[in-house]
């Protein structure tokens, strides 16, 4: 028998609104996805901004940290060099002065033994 | 915060005094010297406090030997405080200016060790050290040639066989082949 256009749009309305068991594990799946963190794109524009700021200001601070703690190294090196210099010209000098007075003291000891012995 | 207020002004006052006591030690240069300086052609000055001289030690920690023996004659100094005026002619300063110098470094806890004095040809060398508790505690030297004067004075433990041992080392070999040439603390 053929049913009329009526009776079979009938017939697919009570089938979609035919309850049916759900699928063994459903609750199960969308727990899961519930609780799972969201994956989000890495692309956010807020977020990636904000990273990419951070990271800059950081690599920047880096940079900077370094660029003065070398400076201030090599500005150490300089006066501990400078320092170091200082110490061998006030030693040469104090050489040089005990040198003179060694040979004053002897050119004296010299001529009173000569004196001496006239 | 008052009381806040009041431990910085202690803590900046200390700070204070106690560099004061760092350099206080170490003389100011005496008045004739300046006179010196005028005329002479060249003037090595050299002054270190005891930071410096931590400093420069902290400088010769390298495997040389110079180094290694330079390190252990300064180590435990307070300072050093030497001036060299090199002139150009002789007669550029007087016998006065000497004794100034002399009278201006020569106070009673230094005594004499040396004093040799020539009358012909004006030249003079006196040492004097400062003897703390039986032990040498600083060393003054006041040489005057024709043409030079140098003045050293060492505060501080002062170890005479070392410094007897000053001419082998190398280093200050080099300076004096050197000393021709422009240093910093040279006025030429």
């Amino acid at each position: 028998m053929e049913l009329e256009p009526m009776d079979e749009f009938e017939q697919e309305l009570r089938q979609a609104f035919e309850r049916w068991p759900a699928p063994p594990g459903l609750k199960r799946k969308l727990m899961e996805r519930r609780h799972k963190p969201t994956q989000r794109s890495w692309f956010a524009w807020p977020g990636f901004a904000a990273s990419l700021v951070s990271v800059s200001l950081c690599v920047a601070a880096v940079l900077t940290f370094y660029g003065s703690h070398e400076r201030q190294q090599e500005k150490e090196r300089r006066e501990g060099e400078d320092a170091r210099q200082q110490v061998l010209t006030a030693l040469r000098i104090t050489s040089h002065a005990l040198d003179h007075m060694n040979q004053q003291l002897a050119a004296h000891n010299r001529a009173n033994h000569e004196s001496s012995q006239e | 915060m008052k009381k806040r207020i009041i431990a910085l002004v202690f803590c900046s006052t200390s700070l204070a005094v106690l560099g004061l006591a760092q350099t206080a030690e170490l003389p100011a240069s005496a008045p004739v010297e300046k006179e010196l300086a005028a005329h002479a052609s060249n003037v090595d000055e050299v002054t270190l406090g005891k930071n410096m001289l931590g400093l420069a030690s902290a400088f010769m920690k390298g495997k040389d030997k110079d180094d290694a023996e330079t390190r252990k004659m300064i180590e435990g100094l307070d300072g050093i405080y030497v001036r060299d005026y090199e002139f150009a002619k002789q007669g550029e300063f007087s016998a006065e200016q000497v004794e100034q110098l002399r009278k201006y470094y020569e106070t009673t806890e230094w005594s004499p060790i040396v004093r040799d004095h020539d009358s012909k040809t004006g030249e003079s060398a006196d040492i004097m050290i400062k003897m703390v508790n039986g032990k040498s505690d600083g060393l003054f030297i006041l040489d005057v040639e024709p043409k030079e004067i140098s003045i050293v004075l060492i505060l501080g433990p002062v170890n005479m066989e070392q410094l007897g041992q000053l001419k082998n080392l190398a280093l200050l070999g080099a300076l004096n082949g050197a000393k021709a040439a422009p240093s910093g603390n040279g006025k030429h």
